[in-house]
């Protein structure tokens, strides 16, 4: 049986070279140790593998992308990011499989890109094709010049996944007394009608780009449902069940030129989010309300430095002060900004960078500065920092995080 | 990725139409404006291969595949980057409008990203890739932008040459002037000085190699030489094909996003 597997796969590597499929990717080595705390703990010492192989054909084409993060306590992460096939026709594509789907004008914040959920391992500090998960599902894309269709459908539904407990990056919820949990409604059945559906219209021209999109899919973050349950003693207990509800929305983005800015913008309307209040007794601890999600945003370039930055907030609509707050909501409204500034030299093999997310709510932010160089065409070396600032908030509860890191990365 | 921007790569920046222009009643201007206005094919597919050498003899190569077509009013192009491979899959749009005064609209595919942007077509002086052209250089800079005057004729590696002087009309130009060998019976820019502020030698740009293409003259082997860094740019253009009739639906963000 071996031998026979064993010819099987000889025979199915050597067709698949001898087709010349295209494979590309990087090796990685990642060490990363926390400054913030006073223990110079290396919390990140990791190898990875990424492997792109693709195939085009006149008509068709497909892609099959594994990685495996190899830690320091020698485990073994797989993902397979995406595994997807391609028809093209005169008019229009199909891509059916798992595929990372990617929409909208912000850079850094999801406002109009949802239909990927993100990966929260590391926080957002990965880059972001590592933050986003591969979907399951099918895309149609229909093709008028340069104006877009594209309708979106996923029979299975992925939830954002978050840090692993023991991670430095685990988020714990508090609660007014210590609850116990109920997981039995959290997962989404993969059937027909718990499928999500999302269409895109998007336009190129020689003035502006555009998009407009709407969106019927399940909040990505499961919301926490309150009871109270008596136990065999008669106290009463919180029980605290997640559950993933529906969600809609609307919305739409852009970008174009004036003179030497690029000026972007994209917004979405979310009808009937459910927001946890502080009275647990009353609608399970729950209000449904609608939001607004917006971006402001430009490019440009000075002094030969390429600068961009943004302006974010978030509008909770009919806002009442039972909603509690949390890091992506603080009040009625979050406001918050983005700041990145590049600088390339000797001849672009060194950068230097500076990204930085602030939330003027919580008064924290992340500050990222990076050095990249082009060691040569293959390998490319990374010095950087992740500075936490604040004592709340979505970067100030990492205040202790604060980090430094190097990669090497071989691109092949 | 790197500080790039969609421009014309082309590598047909002198060449010529007219050839009635008798070199007793020619001047700087009708030199130049019958470089700038010779056709050039209305569509073309290349391969790009820009070699970088630093002053220490490392080499860097970067491959694009290239496609360009003129539709009258507007030139449209779209770039895939094949090597190095962190770039590889990358895409860039350009489409460059004859109408004055009116910018080039310019998109970048990023694949890791899966995002094409718009981007500035403002910044022609940035440097392509790394590379010692600029954006400007590559591109189609029209004659009314400069002063020209013949300096002298003379010959060089065995063409009958104009040498004709260009002094920007814009004093912020990154080039205070640049001096241009042009064949007289062939109207192409054999050779380019350019001068930096300080009028000091900045660059020489030489041209190693053109072919006959369907009837078109075509460069396609030049070096551009930074004498202050010790810096060195190698194009070298290959598999040249000329009016095959690109059909205008390569110039989409479908094209953009799926590839060559």
């Amino acid at each position: 049986m071996r031998k026979i597997f064993l010819i099987m796969l000889i025979t199915f590597s050597y067709s698949i070279f001898a087709q010349s499929v295209d494979f590309s990717g990087y090796v990685r080595n990642y060490p990363g140790m926390l400054v913030g705390n006073g223990s110079n703990d290396f919390v990140i010492l990791q190898n990875t593998f990424n492997l792109n192989i693709e195939k085009s054909f006149d008509n068709s084409s497909f892609k099959v992308n594994p990685m495996i993060y190899h830690n320091y306590s020698d485990s073994l992460y797989f993902r397979l990011r995406e595994a997807y096939i391609d028809l093209y026709f005169d008019n229009f594509d199909l891509r059916v499989g798992k595929q990372q789907i990617v929409w909208g004008k912000a850079d850094g914040v999801f406002i109009t890109d949802i239909v990927s959920p993100k990966d929260l391992f590391e926080f957002l500090l990965p880059e972001f094709d590592e933050i986003r998960i591969g979907v399951e599902g099918a895309k149609f894309n229909y093709y008028v010049g340069n104006n877009t269709f594209e309708i979106v459908w996923l029979p299975v539904f992925t939830p954002t996944k978050f840090a692993a407990p023991n991670s430095v990056w685990a988020v714990t919820p508090t609660f007014p007394i210590t609850p116990t949990f109920d997981r039995s409604k959290l997962r989404v059945q993969s059937s027909l009608e718990n499928s999500e559906l999302f269409l895109k219209y998007s336009a190129l021209t020689e003035y502006i780009d555009y998009e407009i999109m709407g969106g019927y899919m399940w909040d990505d973050d499961p919301t926490m449902f309150s009871s109270f349950v008596p136990d065999s003693a008669g106290s009463m207990n919180l029980v605290i069940s997640p559950e993933h509800k529906r969600l809609s929305l609307v919305g739409g983005s852009f970008s174009t030129t004036l003179g030497p800015l690029v000026v972007r913008g994209e917004s979405a309307f979310y009808f009937g989010k459910y927001f946890n209040t502080n009275n647990p007794t009353i609608n399970q601890g729950v209000v449904q309300k609608d939001y607004i999600h917006y971006m402001v945003g430009t490019d440009f370039n000075l002094f030969d430095v390429n600068f961009s930055m943004q302006f974010i907030q978030k509008v909770i609509m009919d806002y009442e002060d039972i909603i509690v707050s949390n890091q992506l909501f603080n009040g009625e409204y979050s406001n918050m900004m983005t700041f990145l500034a590049r600088y390339s030299m000797l001849n672009e093999t060194l950068d230097l960078e500076l990204f930085s997310y602030y939330d003027f709510e919580f008064d924290d932010a992340l500050i990222r500065p990076r050095m990249l160089y082009d060691f040569s065409d293959t390998i490319n070396l990374q010095f950087g920092a992740n500075i936490f600032t604040g004592t709340e908030g979505m970067f100030g509860q990492y205040n202790k995080n604060d980090m430094i890191y190097g990669k090497i990365i071989y691109s092949f | 990725m790197k500080n790039l921007k969609i421009l014309s790569i082309t590598l047909i920046i002198f060449l010529f139409a007219n050839t009635s222009i008798f070199s007793q009643s020619v001047t700087g201007l009708q030199v130049v404006e019958n470089v700038y206005n010779r056709p050039v094919g209305e569509d073309m597919t290349a391969d790009l291969t820009m070699t970088l050498i630093n002053s220490s003899g490392k080499e860097r190569v970067r491959t694009i595949k290239q496609f360009s077509r003129d539709f009258g009013e507007i030139e449209k192009k779209i770039m895939f980057f094949v090597k190095p491979a962190d770039v590889k899959n990358t895409s860039f749009m350009t489409w460059g409008y004859d109408e004055e005064g009116k910018d080039d609209d310019q998109w970048i595919y990023l694949p890791a990203l899966k995002k094409t942007k718009r981007i500035s077509s403002d910044s022609k002086s940035d440097y392509f890739m790394g590379s010692d052209f600029t954006y400007d250089d590559l591109g189609d800079r029209h004659p009314t932008q400069d002063t020209h005057t013949i300096l002298r004729e003379e010959e060089l590696n065995g063409e009958a040459c104009y040498v004709v002087e260009s002094i920007p009309k814009d004093e912020d130009y990154m080039y205070s002037k640049t001096i241009t060998w042009i064949i007289k019976d062939k109207w192409i820019g054999l050779k380019k000085d350019f001068y930096d502020e300080d009028e000091d030698l900045l660059k020489t740009l030489t041209v190693e190699k053109y072919e006959d293409i369907k009837g078109f003259l075509i460069i396609s082997h030049t070096e551009m030489k930074n004498v202050q860094k010790n810096h060195k740019t190698i194009m070298e253009l290959k598999n040249i094909e000329i009016n095959t009739g690109i059909s205008k639906s390569k110039f989409t963000e479908r094209i953009m996003t799926r590839g060559i």
